[in-house]
């Protein structure tokens, strides 16, 4: 998968490139919005991570002759205005997408996966992972062969960390996904929880799988 | 001095000290000139009247002898030479003519004083009411005739002809009239300068008040104009002025500690960061060391994000245009909902968290996520500020009103209280009761001022009770639906 990120600010545009890299993708990078369309239109991109503010060619300029040629990649705006919301709903082109800075990279990575359609498939029944296993349809947990005991609540926590293996959650997408919460505040509720559920999930074994992932938030992996 | 209220640039008509200035002269000129000006006239009539009577008497008597006895020629002699003659003052003269002019009896000393042919002959022409001619030394004289019958019945009829001197009634009312001009001209150059000290007088406490108000400035906004002294209008004026002082002074308090805490709040993980990379950077370190200071760096930074999203939420929220993404919610639910988020927290502090079932569903249009995070503020300020073994009470009813239906939503707990002074400020932005800022002891500070904005956006109100070691209450009001 390919993605161009079109950014002027050279460190934003580094730390993208860095960890877009890492997480399996093909970057290429833009100082400028002339360069960038011109790279768009030379090579085919799967995603645009198209900054808003951009010297030569704004990024609403870049998408507008981007889409006359024909190109229909999906674009991830990246703003540090809040204005920008009603323009890209305004678009409504491709499932245009926009992240206000300072985002969290869990939460970029997170709509780009979104935006390549690239989430992990949600039908699996029964979800392993080392001696973990968890059982959707049933709502049942075993570790080691010993069936664990969670609320409704430490079950869809689980179940959350278990479908995005490997992807570091943020405390604000796990308050979302699993309360419905769609604020940024008070994310020390989360730390309760997963602690909550790792006294039942990790402390009896010798094996942990929730890990802290500081100032992120939490990923369930298997390191051994 | 300048006792030039409205600005120096003001043309001087347009002062208020002019405009009182020329109304109380205009007024007292006015007053003046009616007062003497009919009194002349009242005088005048009066006079004229007098002489008059005096002159239809003196006719009447001369008339009276002419018919009843024409034959007594003495009386009517000393009735026409020695009466008259006798009179220092108001000399009056008669001359008593026949048929043919020739005169028959004269006062004496009438030639002297009157050209008696002049006399005759505009006594002739004119009427028969009295006149005014001169005398051949200038006096005035009011003049009339009438023709008398002798005897009864007339054998024949006579002219008398009257005259009086009223060079002193007419000496007396000119002395009047100068009088009278003296009076108004000496009105015209006092009522002004009265009339200024006056208005002067009356202005000098706005003028004072005008100083004090010119010379406030940010930095002596404790200055107050003292209200003793003042009429009570102006002493009205004055304090009206003072308490529009308290509120400025008020809201500049709270601007300046607005400011100084927004420095404090962002300076602080500014400076971990900058710090921590610094020392971090200084010399070769183990990877872990250097994982936690990444770590630590990411979560100053994160604080940092979190700051300017509140703040941003807050300045969005006084923007007019900002519109709420209303949807129908079932607050009962939504409560629920968010008891359920923090069940974990309270039951780890020992707190008891439960929501109050209502008798019926209360369903309204609110922007559901900026409803859980103003309620979810509120809880989490009442975990935080309750002890172990307490409880925390949400509940929701629907009150229905005159006009529109208003929801309550009620956050209490069994906490610490906060005490009666910091009540009030509460819900500014940054205000803690700890005024310490430590992060150890709470969040920023934001989390009331974003509830009140919430509400103010739902066209609604949050506001606090608590009693010191009782609870805190705070309670959520707003319309059912969208009021536009």
């Amino acid at each position: 998968m390919k993605i161009l990120v079109i950014e002027d600010e050279s460190k934003t545009a580094r730390f993208l490139q860095k960890g877009l890299s890492e997480a399996g993708f093909t970057v290429d990078v833009a100082g400028d919005g002339l360069k960038g369309l011109h790279l768009a239109r030379e090579l085919a991109f799967d995603l645009l991570i198209l900054d808003v503010m951009l010297p030569s060619l704004d990024g609403w300029q870049v998408l507008t002759r981007l889409r006359e040629a024909g190109q229909r990649a999906p674009v991830l705006f990246l703003t540090a205005r809040d204005a920008v919301r009603e323009r890209v709903r305004g678009f409504e082109l491709g499932g245009d997408d926009y992240l206000v800075k300072p985002f969290a990279f869990s939460e970029l990575l997170a709509r780009v996966r979104s935006l390549l359609r690239r989430a992990p498939p949600h039908q699996q029944e029964i979800i392993r992972m080392a001696d973990l296993e968890i059982d959707l349809l049933r709502q049942r947990v075993t570790r080691a062969g010993q069936r664990l005991d969670l609320t409704a609540k430490e079950f869809l926590l689980l179940s959350l960390l278990a479908w995005r293996a490997g992807e570091v959650l943020s405390r604000s997408v796990i308050a979302k996904a699993v309360w419905d919460m769609n604020f940024d505040g008070d994310t020390n509720v989360v730390d309760v929880n997963v602690r909550r559920l790792r006294s039942k999930v990790d402390d009896p074994f010798p094996l942990k799988l929730i890990r802290t992932v500081r100032g992120a938030g939490y990923v369930l992996e298997c390191n051994e | 001095m300048s006792w030039n209220v409205t600005s120096n640039t003001a043309p001087w008509w347009r002062t208020l000290a002019f405009r009182l200035t020329a109304g109380y002269a205009l007024a007292g000129l006015s007053l003046v000139f009616l007062a003497t000006a009919s009194l002349y006239l009242v005088l005048r009539t009066e006079l004229d009247k007098s002489t008059d009577l005096f002159l239809a008497d003196k006719l009447n008597v001369v008339r009276t002898i002419l018919r009843e006895r024409p034959q007594d020629w003495d009386g009517l002699k000393e009735e026409i030479e020695l009466e008259t003659a006798a009179r220092r003052y108001q000399q009056f003269y008669i001359r008593l003519l026949d048929e043919r002019e020739t005169p028959l009896l004269t006062t004496p000393g009438m030639a002297e004083q009157l050209d008696l042919p002049l006399l005759a002959s505009q006594l002739q022409t004119r009427s028969h009411h009295p006149f005014l001619i001169e005398g051949r030394h200038g006096q005035s004289f009011w003049v009339t005739s009438a023709s008398a019958a002798v005897g009864s019945p007339a054998k024949r009829t006579d002219i008398i002809e009257i005259a009086i001197d009223v060079s002193q009634q007419e000496a007396f009312l000119a002395h009047y009239r100068r009088w009278f001009l003296a009076t108004l001209l000496g009105s015209f150059a006092i009522f002004p300068l009265i009339g200024y000290q006056v208005a002067r007088h009356g202005i000098r406490p706005v003028e004072q008040i005008a100083n004090t108000a010119r010379h406030i400035s940010s930095t002596n906004l404790h200055e107050r104009i003292l209200p003793e002294g003042y009429p009570f209008e102006m002493a009205s004026l004055a304090d009206t002025f003072n308490k529009m002082l308290d509120r400025l002074e008020d809201s500049f308090e709270r601007i300046s500690r607005f400011s100084a805490d927004i420095a404090h709040d962002l300076r602080t993980p500014v400076n971990n960061i900058r710090g921590e990379a610094e020392v971090a950077l200084a010399r070769a370190r183990t990877v872990d060391e250097y994982r936690d200071v990444l770590g630590s760096c990411l979560e100053e930074a994160v604080r940092l994000s979190d700051l300017i999203g509140d703040l941003l939420f807050l300045a969005g929220a006084e923007n007019p245009l900002t519109h709420l993404h209303r949807e129908r919610v079932n607050v009962a639910e939504m409560l629920d909902g968010v008891r359920d988020y923090y069940e974990a927290s309270a039951e780890d502090s020992g707190i008891s968290l439960t929501t109050a079932a209502g008798a019926e569903p209360v369903i309204a249009e609110l922007d559901r996520a900026l409803m859980q995070r103003a309620v979810g503020n509120l809880v989490s300020n009442a975990v935080a500020h309750t002890p172990s073994g307490g409880s925390i009470m949400l509940a929701t009813r629907l009150e229905t009103g005159v006009e529109a239906s208003t929801v309550k939503i009620e956050v209490s707990d069994t906490g610490g209280g906060i005490p009666p002074e910091a009540l009030p400020k509460v819900f500014d932005r940054f205000y803690r009761v700890d005024t310490s800022r430590s992060q150890a002891s709470g969040g920023t500070g934001l989390g009331l001022a974003i509830v009140q904005s919430i509400m103010l956006l739902h066209g609604g109100k949050a506001e606090i009770t608590s009693q010191v070691g009782q609870g805190t209450r705070v309670t959520l009001r707003f319309p059912v639906s969208d009021p536009s």
